[in-house]
């Protein structure tokens, strides 16, 4: 049988955090995390690679009015 | 002294009337205090809006301030000025429930920095008001201490996490209210109250003292009637803070001086891409009125292309879900139970998430906000989008704890279009712009470049003096 997200996260949640479904709307809103996995997915090859460290403060400075 | 005020016409003044009215003389805050509490006493019954007040002390502490005016002696720009705030503002020795029972008893042993700067510009601390369980939903639901209710329909959601704030305001029981926003929280109660809210720039006020929900995205601001209160509020927190190292050192202009209503040949982005997905008829007419208005006064409506939505919108979504369950992590293994349905949910699916992915998420948030510099501020001065795609829905249709069929979309819905404005760090200011068909307000949000909140400001109080959605105040019954 072919392993869902929500049994990944189930899985994930357990070994690193100590963690267990706590409800079944939380295994819904884990499988919904399908969509965030498949919004990464397009991202790929999207957005160069950055050399540099990024700081976002540093954006905020750059682009301040 | 000029002329008294009316007792029964105190509450209906905006925040910075009441205060020229208190330092004038024209009333004293003690009749104000007494006024405000009154209201609560009288009238949030039907709202659930306060988690605890404090009538005496705030009474001793109005009485104090009306001692000191008659000696001379103004402490700041809201002397005398009654306000409560979301309960998740520390102040040392007292309560501060965070809207949970995990700490319904907490008592910090320091004082926030936003709070201490409140009262010392000498607001009157009224109490703590309610909010979502640890500023952690979008719609007004507590199951600890009861729903916070819209004050426009009890059916309706008031819009979270700082439910409280947005409805006691609107309902004329305070002048202003702090709020915190990390994916909308207080635009949107800003929005589905009637009034008029704000978060600044991402590290603009200092977070000393509060209750973290997501350190990248956490912002504190105001919730007030009106633009201008929003100004002379913000002013009065923003600034750094020695006690909160990531806070800015930005200098705080004068922002209620900058609300002089022109706009007069202003560049005002509308974003053609994202924001009007799926939006609801209602909510677009209202937002396609209120840039009419805006031209109308002389701002330049110029379509723009915000860059990158897909990745603004997909790394939005996990940054600050991930650092709240990163802070959360203790209780949810030890004590889940102890959360509401939701939100322990909600929780929960944080933890399969990959490092990996919540870095790639940080380290590609300051490229982006760079690329919208480019592709749009150097184009526009703000840019404007509804702040809900939606009209407003009732408790029940986002009732996740009660089991509604369809509630978690409709819940996670509700931040579509605040919550990337979080990842980018804009400061960013929700507007009343109108009533949908149930009688229930509609708002739209204006975004600035880092640091510009008095150009989102004064392009909102250029608004509130061209339309009076902002003046208008729901029935409630006594």
């Amino acid at each position: 049988m072919e392993r869902t997200i929500s049994d990944v996260v189930e899985e994930q949640a357990l070994i690193w955090s100590g963690v267990t479904p706590p409800n079944a709307p939380g295994v819904r809103l884990a499988q919904a995390l399908e969509a965030t996995v498949a919004g990464f997915a397009a991202l790929r090859g999207e957005l160069a690679f950055e050399d540099e460290p990024s700081s976002f403060e540093a954006a905020l400075q750059a682009v301040k009015e | 002294m000029n002329k008294p005020v009316p007792i029964n016409a105190i509450l209906d003044l905006s925040m910075t009337e009441v205060a020229t009215a208190i330092r004038n003389g024209d009333v004293s805050s003690y009749a104000v205090t007494k006024a405000a509490l009154d209201a609560f006493a009288m009238k949030d019954a039907a709202l659930n809006s306060a988690i605890w007040l404090e009538r005496e002390s705030a009474l001793e502490t109005a009485d104090a301030c009306d001692k000191l005016r008659r000696a001379g002696k103004i402490l700041g720009p809201l002397h005398g000025v009654p306000l409560a705030h979301k309960d998740m503002y520390y102040k040392a020795g007292k309560v501060s429930t965070c809207g949970s029972r995990i700490r319904k008893d907490f008592r910090p042993n320091y004082t926030a920095t936003a709070l201490a700067r409140l009262e010392a510009a000498g607001s009157v601390t009224l109490g703590g008001l309610n909010m979502a369980e640890f500023a952690q939903n979008p719609t007004g639901h507590n199951q600890h201490f009861g729903h916070c209710r819209n004050p426009w329909n009890r059916d309706y959601c008031p819009g979270g996490s700082s439910s409280g704030s947005g409805a006691a305001v609107a309902a004329r029981f305070v002048f202003g209210a702090l709020g915190s926003d990390t994916g909308g929280s207080i635009r949107l109660p800003a929005a589905m109250c009637g009034i008029t809210g704000i978060k600044g720039t991402q590290t603009r006020v200092s977070r000393h003292g509060v209750m973290p929900l997501a350190f990248s995205a956490d912002n504190v601001g105001p919730l007030c009637r009106t633009a201008r209160d929003c100004a002379v509020f913000l002013r009065e927190i923003a600034g750094h803070d020695p006690k909160d190292p990531t806070s800015a050192m930005e200098p705080v202009p004068d922002y209620e001086a900058m609300l002089d209503g022109d706009i007069r040949g202003m560049p005002v982005g509308i974003p053609g891409n994202y924001f009007f997905d799926e939006i609801d008829a209602e909510v677009l007419a209202a937002f396609n009125a209120a840039c009419k208005v805006l031209e109308a006064r002389g701002a330049i409506l110029v379509p723009v292309e915000i860059p990158h939505m897909d990745a603004v919108s997909t790394y939005g979504s996990i940054v600050s879900r991930v650092e709240g369950g990163a802070i959360h992590a203790e209780w949810m293994r030890t004590r889940p139970e102890s959360y509401a349905v939701h939100l322990s949910a909600r929780l929960y699916g944080s933890y399969g998430i990959p490092a990996t992915h919540y870095i790639e998420a940080l380290a590609r948030r300051g490229p982006i906000l760079r690329a919208i510099g480019k592709a749009v501020f150097d184009h526009v001065r703000v840019f404007l989008t509804p702040t809900l795609r939606t009209k407003v829905p009732t408790l029940l249709a986002t009732d996740i704890d009660a089991g509604t069929p369809g509630a978690e979309k409709a819940f996670m819905d509700l931040s579509i279009n605040t919550r990337p404005i979080n990842y980018m760090g804009l400061p960013s200011v929700s507007v009343p712009c109108g009533f949908d068909s149930n009688g229930l307000p509609i708002g739209f949000q204006i975004q600035g470049r880092p640091f510009a909140e008095g150009t989102v400001l004064k392009v909102a109080d250029a608004f509130q003096r061209d339309t009076d959605w902002h003046s208008r105040a729901p029935l409630l019954p006594t």
